[in-house]
């Protein structure tokens, strides 16, 4: 019963974060973009769920609009929000490179994030929108962690086969000119700007997605659920399990929410030991990832593969 | 075949290592969730409401534990993070069975009211005063405290009655300390006293200087603080440094004994008060509870210690009061053993009353736990002031002052 409650957590927090490590694989793997703002996506989708599907305000609220829309409507409008974040963020940071495009991204991110917190009307400020509505797995003849797992496993798929087509088909060979020689590129007529910008877009899509589906799991979007630390875990996730490919992306996430679980699976009776293995989990964590990158398996695993 | 061998070899040490992360379950019968923070800014209160829990399991647990059986209970670290106070929760109901959840902060209450609602799992906060829950709670979500607007009108009225003639309010960009500094400006508006500057502040800056220049350029008598450990440490600092000699009432993120270790004492000592949610002292109960924490840890009761205790307790005589040994059988009883019945503070006295077939109004140790529609009980508050490097008591204000 342990087991199997930790595999239902890692497939449900371990896809939704994959869903993020593809993303950000397409845009810096291979889109050569550095993006340090990836959680504002990812909060952009979740709140355009919440308040798509949230009634409107009453009593002590302070958002000014909830339009008590089907989830479904909801999961649209997630998606559309991160893709016109995307939008007016990627029109003029993408014109920078490296570490210039880094730092704009995660101010961008910043910005927003204090938006989120400091105006009110949009979300409850710090307070957030409570009791998000959320489709019943139960009417499907399934228990509800089930029907979650499964969800977040079909977008992941769903995202990583759109990524797969679109990176072996003549766009994806363009992009992979864009990163390689920009200036080759340019001198056969590829406007290298608006593919940067259309890669930033196509990408942000599936993050919203998945804003709206932890939107769901959570039935809370709150500012502090939104901070760096989700951009930090999924670039972590991303040089874990080796960049480039659409199964490491996965990996990574799913690892580092594997190893948090099986951390937090042991229960404790005391409070001391409870106190210990919290202390514990971020240590190990940081030793962990230290050695494997000093180790770098995915690389010793390729070459066997090769031989 | 090597590679099926290895494949073997693989998968049975993946087992082995299952099998030992696997746990081995107590011989209890009903296990209680402790979900609390003990990493974050709130972890020093995580281990406080862990502790009075405990306290509460051991004395269930030796007077003969309840008609389902013994009380176990399974500790979790939430870090203040909602996502992970779900994730635990969610571990606790399916992996540990357990029938309540105990203990979450504001924040993470919230996020849970939806799961404690559909797998009929109650889940209680010591001090959650958030008044989200006003709206959300009453069914499957309780709480042991005031409503957090029971937390603004005290500290008005105190800093009223105190006669300070100007105040100044810094408050940390949190529901939980902007609500109540929002009814304490109310009642300091109404009462015609000055507010110099009601500043709302993000935490996490290395420096508060910035909201401190204007609030210190008006030298106001008293500066109402509503912050956290963290941020709440620097504001005070920062406001020593540029020369504030005015008196401080800190809100009750702040009332734990380790912050006369972060701050010199002498901008303490005297000047600074801290109000919180806090049961009467005098209380027989109280003072029963206090002993047995003193007896169990060698410390005196910390802030929402005493709630704490009290919601195993609840939990404990809800089982009794039901005829189920699960959360539905919580949720049906746990309003019924606080309200119109004989009065009763010890749990096997309560046990025995209702097995009897007496109704009983269980008074905790943090005082009535009769609850409103909201699961909220009606809450009593003390101010505290700083002297000598410790807190002492310098008003109390029960419940009926606020009704």
């Amino acid at each position: 019963m342990t087991i199997y409650a930790i595999i239902i957590a890692t497939l449900t927090f371990g896809a939704i974060f994959s869903v993020l490590t593809l993303s950000l694989n397409l845009q810096y793997a291979r889109g050569g973009m550095i993006n340090f703002g990836t959680v504002a996506y990812f909060a952009a989708g979740a709140y355009a769920y919440a308040i798509f599907t949230q009634e409107p305000p009453s009593g002590l609220d302070q958002y000014r609009f909830g339009f008590d829309m089907p989830w479904y409507v909801g999961f649209l409008a997630a998606g559309v929000a991160s893709l016109l974040f995307a939008l007016v963020t990627g029109w003029p940071t993408l014109r920078l490179r490296g570490e210039y495009l880094a730092l704009t991204t995660f101010a961008f991110a910043e910005v927003f994030h204090s938006l989120l917190l400091n105006e009110r009307r949009i979300g409850n400020g710090s307070v957030g929108l409570a009791n998000v509505e959320r489709p019943d797995p139960t009417t499907l003849g399934m228990s509800d962690t089930v029907g979650y797992a499964l969800a977040a496993v079909v977008l992941m798929l769903v995202t990583a086969f759109v990524f797969n087509r679109l990176l072996k088909s003549p766009f994806g060979r363009t992009i992979d000119a864009v990163h390689d020689d920009e200036i080759a590129a340019q001198a056969v007529g590829k406007d290298d700007a608006r593919i940067r910008l259309q890669v930033f877009i196509i990408s942000a899509i599936p993050i919203g997605f998945a804003g709206a589906l932890y939107a769901m799991i959570t039935t809370l979007v709150a500012p502090a659920m939104f901070t760096a630390e989700v951009t930090f875990f999924v670039w972590i996730a991303l040089v874990l399990a080796g960049e480039k490919t659409i199964v490491g992306a996965i990996l990574g996430a799913m690892a580092l929410v594997l190893f948090q679980e099986l951390v937090k699976g042991v229960p404790f009776e005391t409070v001391r030991g409870a106190q210990i293995a919290a202390s514990v989990e971020e240590i190990v964590t940081g030793i962990l990832f230290i050695l494997v990158l000093r180790l770098r398996p995915w690389e010793k695993l390729s070459k066997r593969n090769a031989s | 075949m090597n590679t099926i061998s290895r494949k073997l070899r693989n998968m049975t040490a993946i087992a082995a290592v299952a099998a030992i992360a696997a746990p081995s379950f107590a011989a209890a019968d009903v296990t209680v969730g402790v979900l609390v923070p003990l990493t974050g800014e709130l972890g020093e209160f995580g281990a406080i409401v862990a502790g009075g829990v405990e306290v509460a399991v051991n004395e269930i647990n030796a007077a003969g534990g309840t008609s389902c059986g013994m009380l176990r209970t399974v500790i979790a670290d939430t870090g203040g993070s909602a996502e992970k106070g779900i994730r635990e929760a969610t571990k606790m109901i399916e992996t540990e069975g357990a029938v309540a959840i105990l203990g979450p902060t504001s924040g993470v209450m919230v996020a849970l009211v939806d799961l404690a609602k559909r797998r009929q799992t109650p889940i209680i906060s010591p001090y959650a005063g958030t008044i989200t829950l006003d709206e959300l709670g009453g069914d499957y979500v309780y709480r042991t405290v005031g409503s957090d607007l029971g937390d603004g009108a005290a500290a008005g009225l105190w800093l009223t009655e105190k006669g300070y003639k100007s105040v100044a309010m810094l408050v940390q960009n949190e529901e939980s300390t902007i609500s109540p500094a929002q009814v304490a400006r109310a009642a300091l508006e109404e009462a015609n006293v000055e507010i110099t500057d009601y500043v709302i502040y993000n935490p996490g800056q290395p420096s508060y200087q910035a909201e401190l220049v204007a609030v210190l350029a008006n030298n106001p008598d008293v500066i109402y603080l509503a912050g956290g450990q963290e941020s709440g440490v620097t504001v005070m600092k920062e406001a020593a440094v540029g020369g504030f000699e005015g008196e401080w009432l800190l809100t009750a993120d702040l009332a734990v004994p380790q912050i006369f270790e972060a701050v010199d004492p002498r901008i303490l000592n005297g000047r600074a008060y801290v109000q919180l949610a806090e049961p009467d002292n005098s209380l027989p109960a109280y003072q029963t509870f206090a002993a047995k924490m003193m007896m169990e840890t060698g410390a005196a009761p910390g802030p929402f210690a005493a709630n704490s205790y009290d919601m195993a307790m609840l939990v404990a005589l809800a089982l009794e009061g039901s005829e189920g040994c699960n959360g539905e059988a919580i949720n049906s009883a746990i309003r019924d053993v606080t309200v119109d019945g004989e009065m009763v503070s010890d749990f096997a006295a309560a046990r025995d009353l209702i097995a009897g077939g007496t109704n009983i109004d269980f008074e905790g140790a943090s005082g009535p736990l009769t609850m409103d529609e909201s699961g909220t009980p009606a809450g009593s508050f003390l101010i505290m002031r700083a002297e000598d490097g410790a807190w002492v008591s310098e008003k109390f204000y029960p419940a009926t002052v606020f009704e």
